[in-house]
């Protein structure tokens, strides 16, 4: 049987459809932070394209900047660093020589929230999303599996202008085939229901699906929200299932405060009030930890979506 | 223009412009006088003799660019603009009004002619670094000219910059600073020493020239030299006098940002120029 894209990790697609439009595109650059094994592009693009593989060294500023200069001349960065040193570490860099100077440079943060386990409490990051969130001309994707992966990278590559996107590295179950198509104007439903409207994004979409689906068996329907566009973000599908069912959950992997939550909140309370349940990291920091022992701690894996949502 | 330098001509042009980024900047209320008339004869060398340059098409492919990292001298980059015909004088008059082309910081989005965004400090010589290195992939020409302030080399991101041109051997750099020793809170010695600074830089693996930057001759045949340098980026150290010619705050730290509240303190700075017998171009 052939390999499947589900079969890969994340890193791995991300670094194949980086190679793929490279060979196409002939601006296309891959620019790192000494993190290049890590993103997955060193070997892979490093040996396709050697002189497009930019590597700054372990200075996140300097890259962040430098790409912007690249992006005037015409070229098409993507720049890839763990999510705290891609994001919070280099926010005024990405504010002013990125978003404000509006240069068509392209963020990956890989290893979002609890998946840089081992490395802990400085590494973890649970706001990059509401940072890049409130960034004027910034677009904040985060893709579930690979297929939407492969997508999200194609469609950042033709969109003209700054965009983040997170990456979780390793393998992930799929969500989605390679029938998906990625639009970021609009939420994808991945499952219908009546009973209440689950939110989700990125990581935390796959134990969202395995909690609809035990809910199911109870008899509870679960109206499941997949945003892999934080910003834009798909109001009108939110509305109306929330129109629909009364109650909302929202869970992900970053702090309930300004993320995905935030902006179901933001959107609820201006359009449609309704309870809505955040889950996700409650105002903390991180930890080296396994990710069951974050989930029960911080209370947002698979049982407490599903208490959640009852 | 290139060929043909009269002395007395651009002596001329560079006491108007001192006249001009004055009132400019009396006009909008405050501004940042000091940085910008340190660089007035830079900033001509640089647009009528060094650079190539199509006024009429901003964005030729070909032409050099240039990155003003110290993006708060604003003012002295749009003088030059407009007095090469990016723009019509007239606009001069505009600076920080609302709604203006011709913001206090660099803005590559709203200033014809101009390269890169700049204002928050350290970034310019990273971007610059990035088009340099573009230029090189494209198998371009041209050059990258960057400008940095010395208050703006307190910023580790220069370092970071100066690391990576240093090891991309990026020879289409020429970076100069702006060495005018003194930044916001006082001398540059004083505040956070940058001294032994050639060292600094030829240890970053750059070619170090110095220069007079207000000599026109030292100036020219500087800048033709960095042209030459191959293998390695240029910075030039430019040692200049912050607020020059500006006898109220010249070489002195308040110059750096001066706050003009009614038409006597508009009038005083005025006064305080060497030459004052120009006629505003708005």
């Amino acid at each position: 049987m052939s390999e499947q894209l589900h079969d890969l990790e994340m890193r791995a697609v991300y670094a194949r459809t980086l190679i793929e439009l490279a060979n196409e595109n002939p601006n296309i650059i891959c620019m790192e932070a000494d993190l290049s094994k890590a993103s997955g592009t060193n070997p892979a693009f490093l040996t396709a394209h050697p002189d497009r593989f930019i590597n700054a060294g372990v200075a996140e500023a300097d890259m962040i900047c430098i790409a912007g200069g690249m992006a005037v001349e015409g070229k098409i960065p993507f720049c890839a660093s763990f999510t705290p040193f891609a994001t919070r570490r280099v926010y005024d860099q990405v504010t002013i020589s990125v978003a404000y100077a509006n240069t068509n440079v392209k963020i990956v943060g890989t290893a979002p929230g609890i998946t840089a386990g081992p490395n802990g409490g400085t590494h973890m990051c649970f706001q990059d999303m509401a940072i890049m969130r409130a960034m004027p001309n910034m677009i904040v994707l985060s893709p579930c599996d690979t297929y939407e992966l492969r997508e999200c990278i194609k469609w950042m590559a033709a969109h003209e202008g700054p965009v983040y996107v997170q990456l979780s590295r390793m393998k992930q179950p799929a969500v989605f085939d390679e029938s998906y198509r990625f639009n970021p104007d609009k939420a994808v439903k991945v499952r219908e229901g009546k009973d209440v409207t689950l939110v989700t994004t990125g990581y935390m979409t796959q134990f969202a699906v395995k909690a609809a689906n035990e809910l199911a068996a109870e008899g509870i329907t679960v109206d499941l929200l997949h945003y892999p566009s934080v910003k834009p973000f798909d109001t009108a599908t939110l509305i109306e299932s929330a129109k629909k069912t009364g109650k909302v959950v929202t869970v992900e992997n970053q702090s309930i405060i300004g993320g995905l939550g935030g902006a179901v909140c933001e959107t609820l309370s201006e359009n449609h009030p309704t309870p809505v349940k955040r889950l996700g990291i409650p105002d903390k920091f991180g930890e080296v930890a396994t990710e069951d022992y974050l989930f029960g701690k911080h209370g947002f894996g698979v049982e407490h979506i599903k208490k959640a949502c009852r | 223009m290139k060929d043909s330098f009269d002395k007395v001509e651009f002596d001329r042009l560079a006491g108007e412009f001192r006249f001009v980024i004055t009132d400019m900047i009396c006009r909008a209320g405050s501004g940042h006088l000091g940085g910008a008339l340190s660089l007035v004869e830079v900033m001509i060398s640089l647009y009528w003799r060094v650079m190539n340059l199509d006024p009429n098409n901003p964005k030729w492919d070909d032409r050099d660019r240039l990155v003003l990292s110290k993006g708060h001298a604003g003012p002295v980059n749009y003088v030059s603009l407009a007095y090469r015909g990016y723009f019509p004088k007239t606009m001069l008059k505009t600076l920080n009004e609302n709604g203006t082309y011709l913001p206090s910081h660099m803005d590559r989005l709203r200033t014809p002619g101009v390269d890169m965004t700049a204002g928050s400090l350290g970034q310019g010589l990273s971007a610059a670094c990035g088009m340099a290195l573009a230029a090189k992939l494209d198998g371009k020409k041209h050059k990258v000219f960057c400008i940095i302030g010395d208050g703006e080399s307190n910023e580790g991101q220069i370092w970071e910059a100066a690391m990576f041109g240093g090891h991309k051997k990026l020879d289409n750099l020429i970076a100069i600073c702006d060495y005018n020793k003194l930044q916001i809170d006082g001398f540059t010695n004083d505040v956070l020493t940058l001294e032994p600074l050639a060292d600094k830089w030829r240890a970053f693996n750059w070619e170090v020239m110095e220069m007079d930057g207000h000599d026109w001759d030292n100036i020219y045949e500087t800048l033709n030299r960095a042209k030459a340098v191959t293998g390695k980026p240029v910075m030039i150290l430019a040692h200049t006098i912050k607020s020059k010619g500006h006898c109220v705050t010249e070489n002195r730290p308040e110059s750096h940002n001066i706050k003009v509240d009614d038409q006597a303190a508009w009038d005083r700075n005025m006064q305080a120029l060497d030459q004052k017998d120009y006629v505003l171009p708005y």
